[in-house]
């Protein structure tokens, strides 16, 4: 069998474990740079007429006629909580898989003997009790079949967050109650196909024809097929995949019309990426760059422009990037607009034992040694204690605004949670 | 070489490879005092050497259930309790016998000693304090 654990509202109810005076009252969390709502809790959601998405300038008044308390997001305190939930769930099995910040599988094999109901409410009562955050969970035996349980689990109130699918006869049940949007991992393309032939629940969909399945829905289809009844067919993979591609790109705090700021936060952006570059042991052979303005504003000029080097050999070094990135940048800047984001995008990218040499390009080895210690200072110093001169010193004229961050209460010994007075 | 380590003689983005080959060769950027592992006579301690303490060891029980809280103000004193300190929270404990509670009690943290909890006032309990850090200077 396999669990899949999943955060009620995540973001919105890391911030309520450090404020007690908002237990259940509406919290929103807003994206990047404050443009929009992304995270809501139950109490917010109920709030029908508050659209999601929406601009929040938009909205702002809306939200504060209804008490409603927004958060800048504070990715390093959501990312510091789940991990003590990942952490806290690899203690009830020696696999599990991080799918994303809030959500992991739990591999529960040879446990035909345990009560997986109480084992799910153990689960469930671990971490709230632990860290405060409410999880739900789905037990299935596979993994698309649990995530339809943890979907049941949050949407029908008698089963309290948790819900085991152990029988065929629970099995149907659940099929008969998901609508084809429900199945994880099915598009909205292939929703739609099944629309058409009159498909509407997931139980109608595992009625179908294999031959029919695989042949209009490629092989994808027919995984989730198998799986929905009840064939293991998605491996459990533990370790996450190296990415593809790995790019950045956030909004200015404010419009900006000078290279140099521009250049500054997009060498920022390279040495971010580029940490992850070697974090994973990989080099990149392309580094696209790409600026545009706000195309949400009717009184500035339009312009965006894209561009992509190719190395001549791959690499993770930031100095060489952050170069190359800027002679991208300058091919593409033009004076007179007022820009609203740049972006960096890193792909081609191989491990970095497989670079291929070039016949007429050094290979600096010295230069891998020097990246080593800078990840290590910055590891042990903290973020950017040492970093390229290209990055600057005005990262505050072109820095996200993010006014009403919480704390970092976990990771910042200035910013712990202070009570009293 | 991992006992030079231990006792962060040497900073360990050094380039500590060398030390394996047997032979003692001195590394740029080494800013440790000279230390050889063959001449001279072998530290009495070599097979008493132990790790340095570690507080995150000693104090926090459970990591993941534990969360660093500041004191604001004298209000606890009675707790012995005082501004600036700060309060290890575990959240993973049970609260009974002498034991010290951080509480929420009409939406504002508060602390608790068990004995003082009544039935009548409905609290929450967030987490057991373990330790009470305060700086004497």
């Amino acid at each position: 069998m396999i669990a899949m654990v999943d955060c009620n509202s995540f973001y919105a109810s890391c911030e309520q474990v450090f404020r007690p005076d908002l237990f259940g009252k509406p919290v929103v969390v807003l994206s990047n740079n404050d443009g929009c709502i992304i995270a809501a809790n139950k109490e917010a959601k109920d709030l029908a007429h508050i659209p999601m998405f929406e601009p929040v300038f938009k909205i702002k008044k809306q939200l504060q006629e209804n008490n409603v308390t927004f958060f800048s997001s504070n990715y390093t305190l959501y990312g510091e909580m789940s991990q003590r939930v990942m952490n806290i769930l690899s203690t009830f099995s020696p696999q599990t898989e991080v799918y994303s910040i809030d959500e992991a599988f739990v591999e529960l094999k040879g446990m035909d003997y345990v009560d997986l109901v109480e084992y799910g409410f153990e689960m469930k009562n671990k971490i709230k009790y632990w860290t405060g955050l409410p999880v739900g969970v789905g037990i299935a035996p596979t993994k698309v079949l649990a995530k339809l349980a943890n979907k049941i689990s949050k949407k029908e109130k008698e089963h309290d967050h948790v819900f085991v699918i152990d029988s065929d006869d629970k099995r149907i049940a659940s099929l008969k109650w998901a609508k084809t949007k429900d199945i994880w991992g099915l598009g909205k393309k292939h929703v739609k196909k099944l629309e058409k032939i009159g498909v509407a629940t997931a139980y109608e969909f595992t009625q179908l024809s294999v031959a029919w399945v695989r042949k209009e829905m490629t092989v994808v289809g027919e995984r989730l097929w198998r799986e929905l009844r009840g064939e293991r067919c998605l491996d459990f993979t533990t370790m996450p995949k190296p990415k593809k591609a790995i790019g950045t790109a956030k909004s200015f705090g404010s419009k900006l019309e000078s290279l140099g700021l521009i250049e500054e936060a997009c060498a920022y952006y390279i040495s971010e990426v580029t940490e992850v570059l070697r974090a994973q042991k990989s080099c990149a052979n392309y580094v696209q760059v790409f600026l545009h303005t706000n195309y949400h504003s009717d009184i500035d000029k339009q312009y965006s422009n894209s561009c992509t080097v190719t190395l001549q050999i791959a690499t993770n070094d930031t100095f060489t990037l952050i170069t190359e990135a800027r002679k991208a940048l300058r091919s593409i800047y033009k004076p007179g607009y007022r820009y609203k984001k740049v972006g960096v995008c890193l792909s081609g990218i191989i491990p970095q034992d497989y670079v291929q040499g070039n016949l007429f390009v050094n290979i600096n080895n010295n230069k891998n040694e020097l990246m080593r210690i800078f990840d290590v200072l910055n590891m042990k110093f903290g973020k950017s204690v040492i970093s390229s001169a290209m990055l600057g010193t005005n990262k505050k004229d072109w820095e996200l605004i993010k006014n009403d961050r919480s704390s970092f209460y976990t990771t910042q010994w200035k910013e712990l949670l202070e009570i009293g007075q | 070489m991992e006992l030079f380590q231990i006792f962060g003689i040497i900073p360990y983005f050094c380039n500590v490879d060398t030390y394996n080959l047997g032979k003692v060769k001195r590394t740029e950027g080494r800013h440790a005092p000279e230390m050889s592992k063959q001449t001279g006579f072998p530290s009495p301690a070599t097979h008493y050497l132990e790790a340095p303490i570690d507080l995150n060891k000693e104090l926090v029980y459970h990591q993941d259930a534990t969360f660093f809280i500041r004191i604001n103000g004298n209000s606890y004193k009675e707790y012995n309790v005082f501004d600036k300190d700060v309060l290890i929270v575990d959240r993973s404990l049970k609260f009974y016998g002498n034991r010290l509670a951080l509480i929420i009690a009409a939406g504002e943290f508060d602390i608790k000693a068990y004995k003082d909890v009544s039935a009548e006032n409905e609290i929450l309990v967030w987490g057991i304090i373990t330790y009470i850090i305060h700086n004497t200077l």
